[in-house]
Parts: structure tokens; sequence; C-alpha cells
């Protein structure tokens, strides 16, 4: 059986390939304005590259945000539902899930019996998200893959305050003309990320083991400061950004 | 007969005086769908945007009004009719100052206010409200409510979409009540022939802010949420109880303010949540759906207690905050993995 997971995020669009014990591809692009032209290019170049028809394609489950306009998927699932059973394809016993993507930052907590028993989101605020760290990286003129890794550099960290990205992002811009060095700086940005995210986990119950999925998982910088925070381990899997995606073809499976 | 506007975010004003007045009440409800720019030059963008919807609606459209009433409904009401008073021209603005308070002495300070509110409509407009005219306008309003006590019920037994309940509601708080009878009473007829409540949505209880636009209720159902019991002004607080018979009609309007359910903005809240648990218990509900309105603070700070209580005796339970819009596709999927973790265990989920 092949299957298909298709997670339209509000930044990215991934794709995961599975047949009925593997992940065979997995690919990411940019979503940008138009949806159905994301998720149409991606499957094509993927199909392409593994040199398969469509009609190879046993089902497709469509999840994210634009899950809705991926009019060829057999259904439609909830991210929320796709990242829990995207984690258990490579932790059977996880317990609990913290997803990072573009506009939202998700804990959810898994049952004995591998069903999604609670979750928390963040609200109307893109603090704490993949789009915050956007805005910041931009404002400090540095890529997201060398983001991730400054923070590791620096002496201390520079605490950002303010709860509001566009804010923030002035607090961040004072805090340059201050001539406080940008690794400090990014630091402040991982742990006012990592607050939010733990005062948010803490309307819920965290367990181990934990598994941190979604694009923002792949910040070295975010990673360290959420396992200093919440003084636990923290697995992030090496296809952390197409979790969700992996967890729909999953999925598509069993429809 | 000319309407008479009122910007209320609860169900505190008291209706039934500019009735007697001889005008139409219509509460503003402000336009989702034309925003609030108008009002953000004199609002700024951290105060509740149902608030500055309201504003807008009132900068656009006052002239068309007798007059305009402003009530206590939350604490930041009071300065929006500081504001109004300057900002929206052309017409007489109102201020009643309903407590908070449940106690006697909150009784006394009522009947004070709603008898200066009397006498100011009394003044402006050359007209006398007296017992009679009050007591016509009391027995017409509770006419509306029992009609909508009949109707409200029929959403645990049949196919009520959200939007229908809503538009009732609606028409409840800005069509003229005598017209609104008639309507009502055609609803009813229909809401009984209406097939049977559908399989697959989950009946829900729905608390929070007040809700004042209807593509929100639609998202409740297409992500599966019935709503067939809720405590909004907008909604069961308008009808649950009746004005009583009282030889002061003043009096009476008191007293029904006092005795309905409790919204989040009066004190103590205990009264609110023993509300929303008795219902839960009596119409056998599982699932309570509450959210509030961005920078609804009276509701944000409410949830930080009463959704622990209803979570903790078993219940389904979601809260959310949400935003002065009508789409919203981050809200759909969060209440859809609810409904997913509601099927998947065949029962309850906290959220």
């Amino acid at each position: 059986m092949l299957t298909i997971g298709l997670d339209i995020g509000s930044i990215t669009t991934k794709i995961a390939v599975m047949n009925s014990k593997a992940l065979i591809d997995a690919k990411v692009s940019f979503t940008g304005y138009n949806v159905e032209k994301a998720w149409r290019n991606i499957l094509k170049e993927t199909l392409d590259r593994l040199q398969l028809k469509e009609s190879a394609v046993d089902r497709i489950v469509a999840t994210g945000y634009g899950r809705s306009g991926v009019s060829i998927a057999n259904e439609t699932v909830t991210e929320i539902k796709c990242h829990a059973v995207g984690a258990r394809f490579y932790m059977d016993n996880v317990a609990s899930v913290i997803d990072i993507g573009g506009q939202d930052s998700k804990f959810i907590r898994i049952d004995k019996g591998g069903n999604v028993a609670d979750f928390v989101m963040n609200d109307k605020c893109a603090a704490g998200t993949g789009r915050f760290l956007e805005v910041m990286a931009r404002a400090l003129e540095v890529d997201l893959t060398d983001f991730s890794k400054l923070s590791l550099q620096a002496r201390k960290s520079s605490p950002i305050s303010s709860m509001c990205t566009v804010f923030a992002e002035s607090e961040v811009i004072s805090l340059i003309a201050k001539g406080e060095s940008r690794e400090n700086i990014i630091a402040g940005i991982n742990e006012s990320i990592v607050n939010r995210l733990v005062s948010m986990i803490g309307r819920s119950k965290i367990e181990e083991p934990v598994v941190l999925t979604g694009g923002v998982a792949q910040n070295i910088g975010i990673q360290t400061a959420l396992m200093k925070k919440l003084k636990i381990k923290i697995w992030v899997p090496e296809t952390a950004q197409v979790n969700g995606a992996i967890g729909a073809a999953i999925l598509a499976r069993n429809i | 007969m000319k309407a008479f506007a009122y910007f209320d975010s609860g169900h505190e004003f008291p209706e039934e005086i500019v009735m007697a007045a001889g005008f139409s009440p219509m509460k503003i409800l402000g336009d989702v769908h034309k925003g609030t720019a108008a009002a953000d030059e004199y609002l700024f963008p951290f105060f509740c945007p149902f608030a500055r919807g309201c504003l807008a609606d009132a900068l656009e459209n006052s002239g068309k009004w007798s007059g305009i009433g402003v009530a206590h409904g939350c604490d930041a009401t009071d300065h929006h009719y500081d504001m109004w008073r300057d900002h929206v021209k052309g017409v007489p603005i109102f201020w009643v100052n309903t407590p908070m308070k449940m106690d006697q002495l909150a009784r006394t300070f009522y009947i004070q206010e709603l008898k200066r509110f009397i006498d100011n409509l009394d003044k402006q407009y050359s007209v006398k409200v007296g017992d009679k005219e009050l007591k016509d306008a009391i027995s017409l309003s509770n006419q509306v409510k029992s009609l909508l006590r009949q109707l409200a019920p029929l959403r645990v037994k049949k196919d009520i979409p959200n939007r229908d309940y809503f538009e009732i509601m609606r028409k409840s708080i800005q069509m003229p009540k005598e017209s609104l009878v008639e309507d009502l009473k055609k609803t009813l007829a229909d809401w009984e022939n209406r097939k049977p409540f559908p399989a697959g949505k989950i009946p829900t209880f729905l608390t929070g802010s007040d809700v004042s636009f209807v593509e929100f209720m639609d998202l409740l159902d297409n992500a599966g949420f019935r709503v067939v019991r809720d405590d909004l002004s907008l909604g069961e607080r308008y009808f649950a109880t009746s004005i009583p018979d009282a030889a002061s009609p003043v009096e009476a309007l008191v007293t029904y303010s006092f005795d309905m359910p409790r919204s989040a903005t009066r004190v103590p809240s205990d009264g609110r949540l023993e509300y929303i648990l008795a219902v839960l218990k009596d119409t056998k509900i599982d699932t309570v759906v509450s959210q509030n309105m961005k920078f609804c603070e009276p509701y944000a700070m409410d949830a930080v207690w009463t959704i622990p209580a209803i979570k903790g005796k078993g219940y389904n339970c979601m809260h959310f905050e949400r935003d002065f819009t009508p789409a919203d596709n981050q809200l759909f999927t969060r209440l859809e993995a609810f409904k997913e973790t509601i099927q998947q265990k065949g029962g309850r989920s906290n959220v």
C-alpha cells in the first residue's frame, strides 16, 4: 500500500510518502499565496522523483491549515491528531508532543492507547511561533539556520519581555542599538519562546517521553532552552518538520 | 416607532423603560464585515474589538436613532459612555449604571438609577413614563421571553442550526417587539416541524463573551458543535427568567436584573458556575465550549477558575480566545481537534 500525507502549513507545505511499513520520501516547500499550487507542485515533484504515477497512490490524507483545499484528499484530519500519530511512528510510547509551527504552537498529550488525551494551542498571537522567529531573524539579519546555532555561543541571554511580536521586534532593535551581541539577543529570543510555551503547557500536564516537532524543532537553541526550562529530555526526530505529513500518511492506511 | 439604540456588553440595559417611553429598543452589535476602522481613531487597538465595532456602528448610524443608552455591561463601558458622548454626534446619550454586586445596597442604588434614567427620558423627549406604560412594556417583554423559552428547548430535540438560534436572538434585541412576537410564533411553528436532532453533531453548552455575529455560530456548527444550551447575554440570559409581577414596575425590573443568570462581570462569580453546572446536569450535556473575545477581560479572568471547575466535574470542555472576525481557520482546527478527541475516546475530553 502506498499512502501520502500532505501537510499544508501557513509557511511551508510538507509531503510524506509511505508504504505499509516505512517512510519512502518526504519533502518541504514554501506554501506561498496559492495553496492549491503549493500542494500540486510538491505532489508532482515528489511523484516524478519517485517515478510514480498518481494512480499508484492508494490514499491521500491532508492536514494543516490548508487541508480543506486539497481536493484530491480522501480525507482531512487536523494537525493535532496527525502530529500525535506521526510522533508515535518514531516512538511508540510517546506521551507528549510539542509542535512549533509557523502560526501555531501546540502541546499534545497522548494517552496509553495512542489517542490525543488533551491539547493546548497558542491563542491569537504569533509570539512563540515560527513566524515570530522569522521576524526576529530578519531584524537581526541572520538566516534561520545561523539563528539556530548562534544562541549556543551566547555568554548570557538578553531578556525579551514583550509578549507581542511587533513590540518584541522593536525591543530587539533597542538591544541592537545598545550594542548587545547578536548571540545574546538570540538566546533571549529563544528563551522568550520557551517561556511562552512552558506557560501554555502548564495548562495541561507534561509526561515523558516528549517529542518536539514542527519547523522550529530544528532550532537547536530552542531545543536546548526547552530542555533546560522543563528539566526533561526531549527527542527531536530528523523528520520533525514533516511529522504532521507522516501522521497523515499513516492515517491514510486505515481510512 | 423610532429605534432607541443601546450599547451593552451584557444584558443589563432595561429595554422596557425605553419601550415605555415610546421607542423600540435596539441593541448595537457592530458589523464584523465593516471592521472597526472608524472607531480606531478614538479607541486603542488593545481595546475589546466588539466594543470598537459598536462605536464604529454608532459613528455611522447614530442619525437613524432617537437616542443611545449605554449600560454598565462591564467596567470598560463606563469610559465608553464618556467617549461616545464626545464623538457620537447628533443624538442624546444616556448612561445606566447597573450594579455589579447583588446586595441590598446595590438594589437600593439600582432603583434610584432606573428612576433617574426614566426622569432623564421624560425631560429629553417630553414624555411621561408612568407605571402603566412600564407595566405594558414589561408584559410585552415577558411575552417575548416566554416565546423564546418555548423555542430554546427545541434545540435539544430538533435540527436547529446554530445560525437559526442566533438569528432569533438577534431579532429579539433588534426588532420592534410587537412584530417580533408574531415572528417568534411563526418560528415556533417552523421549529416544531423540523427534523430530529442530527446524528454526528455534539450537543454543546456555549459560554463566555457575547457572540455578536452569526459566522462564529456557523464555525461551531461546521466543526460539529450544535449549541443546545448557553448562558450568553445574546442568548439564555435574555429569556431564562421573566420580569416578576410587582406593585412597582421599577422594583420588578431590579428584581429581574438581580435574578437572571450571572455574567462574568458580576461578583461573586460562584452563581455563574453553579448555574452552568446545574444546566449541564439538567440537560445531560457533556460538552462545553467556552470562549472569550480578545481583550474581553471579565471572561478571560473568569475562565481561569471556571474552566478547571467544569473540567474537574468530568465534562468535555475547551476554552479559547477568539477575535472579532468572520473567518478564523485556526479556531476551526482547534474545534475539529476537540471533536476528534471526544469521538476517539467515545466520550469525555478536556482541552
